[in-house]
């Protein structure tokens, strides 16, 4: 899933290189406030620990194999931010060493798999990890980070102009979604055998701020669905075609974004996407709004 | 492990060797940024001319030519199936733009990891502004990545010889055992660490000031990525 250089387009690339500069600038900074200087050799150790572990076969019937990609365990044991700088010097050393994934591409294969990646596996062990629901959020941490690299990966590939035609993209998606589900099963089996030797090695879930991770999670989902919806009318708008009061609506509802698009702005992809994430950062501004008219009633009545 | 071949390259004592590291991490931004702009309609001179590039510099480094372009060809698996996927979809201009673009790129990087030792090429990297704590990160991944992955190899070929073909468990208790064994083997590494007095910085081999023919090789690798990025617009 790492990307190669020459397959992305240079605005794709350069906007996902700065913000992944930022990313990395702003978890290192944390990760180095808040890390005491022993962690800096566990760290790399464990980087070096997910590129061996590699090469530990599972096999998985069928006759073929798979093997830890490591995600969803690195953040159990070592906490999001350094799982996330973790992630970074790996594929640095993968683009650097191996030839696995570009230079130019880095800052993209960084922001799907260390930044992405890293959230779509916290969320569900911060939420459920402490409860009935452990083995559920260890295979949904491990599982998930896959599936969403796997689809800003399609994503930005669709975006540099790459044709991926429908029964390509099915496949690769199949392929995907077999993939997470077998690193979800390798982790949970890895997760239980590392508890029976020491139960603290696996981190309990700590009730950090899960606001950039929520966000991070937001703003994917967001521009992924945007890239690949469908130019078709929807539903309820082919319904209205279909009664005769297409125009009459039109007319009603004179909406601040018409159609959802942003007109008078030359990308395509920018012009269908940029709504959807106005439409996140708007609906976050009002709860965030709102939850602090709420406390603050609260507080109040308190 | 043959990836300790680049360990053995990057020794050398070339010109294009005894560069700053940052020169050549500079010049290979604006070579990469150059062939990255590149249109399909100027693509085959700009790639001939980087062909140029990659080959000139083997030859001035004393590279093993084959060998070096053979170890770049690891990109072309996977540009070659998207390459096949675009071709079939109405697009051979992009197929054949996938596959040189990646192919080029990766023997770029590869001609400048070649000539630049892991310690040069961290400090360059850390002096151009990566932050300390990743550049730290990656110098131990580095570091333990040979020893923990032979580690893994003799795991593997004790539990063949014991079980033949293990099972799911058994596989998942070897990347347990392996954890374990990466835990005690950082706690060891922070006790020396304690005792020689703190975390040691990436230290260059090559502790020269950034000098003339640094300066000169940044100017040349720039102006000819500019003309490259220029000459190729139709």
């Amino acid at each position: 899933m790492h990307i190669p250089d020459g397959f992305l387009s240079t605005p794709v690339w350069a906007a996902l290189d700065a913000t992944s500069v930022v990313g990395v600038a702003w978890l290192s900074r944390g990760a180095s406030r808040t890390l005491e200087e022993s962690r800096i050799p566990l760290l790399g150790v464990m980087g070096a620990f997910v590129f061996a572990a590699q090469m530990i076969n599972f096999p998985v019937g069928v006759g073929t194999s798979g093997h830890l990609l490591g995600c969803g365990l690195l953040t159990f044991t070592l906490g999001p931010a350094a799982a996330a700088v973790v992630m970074t010097a790996i594929l640095a050393i993968q683009a650097l060493v191996f030839q696995d994934g570009g230079l130019l591409a880095l800052g993209a294969n960084v922001f799907n798999m260390a930044i992405a990646g890293v959230a779509a596996a916290w969320l569900p062990w911060r939420y459920l990890g402490a409860g009935r629901f452990r083995r559920l959020a260890v295979f949904a941490g491990a599982a998930l980070p896959v599936l969403v690299a796997a689809a800003l990966v399609l994503a930005q590939l669709r975006l540099s102009g790459v044709p991926l035609p429908g029964p390509i993209l099915g496949v690769s998606l199949v392929l995907f979604l077999a993939s997470a589900l077998v690193e979800g099963a390798i982790t949970v089996a890895v997760v239980t055998a590392l508890e029976k030797m020491h139960p603290r090695w696996v981190q309990a879930p700590r009730h950090g701020s899960a606001l950039p991770a929520l966000a991070v999670t937001a703003l994917v989902l967001a521009g992924v669905v945007a890239i690949f919806a469908s130019p078709l009318p929807d539903g309820l708008e082919k319904l209205a075609e279909q009664v005769g009061i297409a125009d009459r609506a039109q007319s009603l509802l004179n909406a601040p974004l018409p159609d959802y698009e942003f007109h008078g702005v030359d990308s395509d992809w920018l012009r269908r996407s940029a709504p959807g994430l106005a439409g996140v950062v708007l609906t976050a501004c009002v709860a965030f709004l709102l939850g602090r008219i709420l406390v603050r009633q609260r507080q109040g009545g308190a | 492990m043959h990836h300790v071949v680049l360990e053995r390259w990057s020794r050398g004592a070339s010109a294009l060797h005894r560069l700053d590291a940052r020169a050549k991490l500079i010049a290979l931004f604006a070579l990469l940024v150059a062939l990255s702009l590149t249109p399909p309609a100027g693509l085959l001179r700009a790639a001939a001319f980087l062909l140029a590039v990659v080959l000139s510099g083997l030859v001035c480094a004393r590279l093993p030519l084959t060998q070096l372009l053979l170890r770049a060809a690891v990109v072309l698996p996977f540009s070659a199936s998207v390459a096949l996927v675009s071709w079939f979809a109405g697009d051979p201009s992009r197929a054949i733009s996938l596959l040189l673009k990646s192919y080029l790129s990766a023997s770029l990087v590869l001609l400048v990891v070649a000539t630049t030792p892991m310690p040069d090429l961290l400090t360059g990297l850390k002096r151009l502004g990566l932050p300390a704590v990743l550049t730290l990160v990656i110098q131990f991944v580095y570091r333990y990545l040979f020893v923990i992955s032979e580690q893994a190899q003799h795991m593997r070929l004790a539990s063949a010889a014991r079980l033949g073909a293990g099972g799911f468990r058994i596989s998942a208790g070897a990347v347990a055992v392996l954890f374990a064994r990466s835990l005690a083997r950082a706690e060891h590494i922070h006790w020396a660490m304690l005792a020689r007095c703190g975390v040691s910085t990436p230290r260059p081999l090559l502790a020269r000031p950034f000098g003339p023919p640094d300066v000169l090789f940044t100017v040349c690798a720039v102006a000819a990525a500019a003309a490259l990025a220029i000459l190729s617009r139709p």
